[in-house]
């Protein structure tokens, strides 16, 4: 068990950050997705055993949150999302220093620092200093630097932010090798989607302080039989309510012509076409849904949003 | 602790500008050196002697005319050190608020204490460079200059008060150093206020003693307030208010800096690590 979660929350004064949150997580490779203010960075800080939570219990590689913060970051290899850097400093020293931060013996820190730049591919530039790294390699030399104590869980925080194309490509290869080589379970923190679906194979989409679904990528991403993109023409007939009528559900609607709908048990597109035609709707385009994680992301958060939005007004 | 002190002593030593103000303290040092060398080792009549150490404001042994010569050396070589600390707190502090480095830091194994601590410890580190370890060279140069054992027996105390001295200069200096630096972060801010800070007041305390013949008023001067407690542990005063004043003096010493230590532990929070 990677982590195990149980009701957990976290207020800063009257602000609910974190609510009620409840999650259990296998070792493995976990996207960690939501937008700004979901809660992602308060549940990063409660991981890191940085902050306490407010209420609930929860473990972390088998540690308690609430009760070893040292001993749980010495476990996690930590890479920021900020630049993070110290001035004047060499890409080895500055990997060393992470070495020694993380209590290893000096001369341990030393010649892990090299392997692990090795590893990155920063060999080459171990002897420079850090303001003459590129972005690119600067993300590359933050991973070493996570890397060094060959921790049992990577927590990357937007590594492939502000890279070009071609950097984010070469960062998204290196972590597939090291995930393939090491086996190392890694919480991936990003808005970057794609290099969820690219990494990960289970996602944790936190929407407003909550668990708004989480669970394998693959199978929430799986195309369902029966869920269907339809557009049609003719927006004034009673097509949609009839539709609903019938046990069928609107899941995700953004114009009035168009909808990503979930027919009822046994039914075919075929029925979908005759109700229509007996609204007096012309269907214009239909097409199984191969919902990925960015359209799954947005229906769940679009969705609670929407709700907000409504009982607020 | 250890590996953040000795990482904040590389970045000093790495910009070349810092290297022109550690060759002023060598250049002093070197100069106190040469003068208990020729006042020592040098056949010259008595009289010149004398003049060379009034000259320099220089005495190897406790004496109630002057200050202890090991303590005048290591307040010249404070000056050296408040200008080299004005420019290095935003290399050693600053940069890491500035460039978000503290995540690098908070999130390994270590707490905030650990953090504070290694800062501290390297700019105490700097000051010990400058002041104590020299002053503490020339008093062995002294002593080795001098046949027999007489001159370390009669004035062991010396090196106990530069050690001292020296902690406290350190203490004082490097925390109020690393928590104005953790606040103000650049280094145009950092130096302009150090200086203002320890400059400023002291010749605000000496109007207002001329002014009002109020001896209380010089507390205002936090170089003088050091040297005070300094003389506390060389136990040797000028005038006999003084020892009173120094006892105020440490009273307010302390004060400022523990507000400046309680600033300073606020300021590395935690909890900013992952934003």
């Amino acid at each position: 068990m990677l982590l195990d979660l149980q009701k957990l929350s976290r207020n800063f004064g009257s602000v609910q950050a974190l609510r009620d949150v409840t999650l259990r997580l296998e070792t493995g490779t976990i996207g960690l997705v939501g937008n700004n203010g979901a809660g992602k960075s308060t549940l990063l800080k409660i991981l890191l055993g940085l902050l306490p939570p407010s209420s609930g219990t929860g473990t972390i590689l088998g540690c308690d949150i609430r009760q070893t913060g040292l001993q749980l970051r010495g476990r996690i290899g930590y890479m920021p999302e900020a630049a993070a850097t110290v001035p004047l400093l060499k890409g080895g020293e500055y990997v060393a220093l992470s070495g020694d931060l993380y209590g290893m013996p000096f001369r341990d820190a030393r010649r892990r620092a090299h392997e692990v730049l090795n590893y990155c591919g920063l060999g080459e530039l171990r002897y420079r200093r850090l303001d003459e790294y590129s972005a690119g390699n600067l993300q590359r030399l933050k991973l070493a630097a996570a890397l060094v104590h060959d921790p049992e869980l990577l927590l990357l925080d937007e590594p492939t932010n502000g890279l070009d194309p071609a950097g984010r490509m070469s960062m998204l290869h290196l972590l597939e090798d090291l995930i393939a080589e090491t086996g190392k379970s890694l919480i991936l923190c990003t808005h970057l989607l794609k290099d969820v679906e690219r990494l990960c194979k289970q996602v944790v989409v936190l929407h407003q302080g909550t668990i708004a679904k989480s669970g394998p990528i693959e199978e929430m991403t799986r195309a369902a039989e029966n869920r269907y993109e339809v557009h049609w023409r003719d927006v004034s007939s009673d097509f949609l309510p009839r539709f609903r009528g019938s046990g069928g559900q609107v899941l995700h609607q953004e114009e009035p012509s168009e909808a990503l709908v979930a027919l009822p048990e046994n039914w075919q597109p075929k029925q979908l076409f005759e109700l229509a035609a007996q609204c007096g709707t012309v269907i214009t385009r239909l097409r199984e849904d191969d919902e990925d994680l960015e359209r799954l992301f947005m229906r769940l958060t679009a969705k609670e949003t929407k709700g907000t939005q409504e009982l607020t007004a | 602790m250890i590996s953040i002190a000795r990482v904040a002593l590389i970045q000093v030593l790495r910009r070349k500008t810092y290297w022109v103000l550690l060759g002023m303290g060598l250049a002093q040092f070197i100069m106190f050196w040469s003068v208990i060398y020729a006042v020592t080792q040098l056949q010259l009549p008595e009289p010149m002697k004398q003049n060379i150490l009034r000259e320099f404001g220089f005495s190897a042994q406790m004496d109630e005319q002057r200050d202890n010569g090991y303590m005048v050396f290591m307040e010249r070589q404070s000056v050296v050190v408040m200008i080299l600390l004005a420019f290095s707190g935003s290399l050693l502090v600053g940069s890491d608020f500035r460039q978000r480095t503290l995540p690098f830091y908070l999130s390994r194994r270590i707490g905030k204490r650990h953090y504070v601590a290694g800062k501290l410890l390297a700019v105490s580190s700097l000051i010990l460079f400058l002041t104590v370890l020299p002053a503490l060279a020339l008093f062995v140069e002294y002593g080795a200059f001098t046949s027999g054992w007489s001159y370390w027996k009669e004035n062991w105390r010396i090196p106990v008060a530069v050690l001292a001295y020296g902690g406290v200069l350190c203490l004082v200096n490097s925390v109020w150093l690393v928590s104005l630096s953790a606040y103000l972060q650049r280094a145009a801010p950092i130096a302009i206020t150090w200086s203002s800070l320890l400059i400023m007041p002291g010749r605000l305390g000496e109007y207002l003693w001329k002014a009002s013949d109020n001896e209380y008023w010089r507390l205002l001067d936090p170089w003088r307030d050091m040297r005070l407690i300094g003389q506390l542990f060389f136990g040797k005063f000028r005038k006999d208010f003084d020892r009173g004043l120094a006892w105020w003096a440490l009273a307010l010493i302390a004060t400022i800096t523990i507000v400046a230590f309680v600033a300073l532990v606020r300021r590395v929070r935690a909890v900013d690590v992952v934003e």
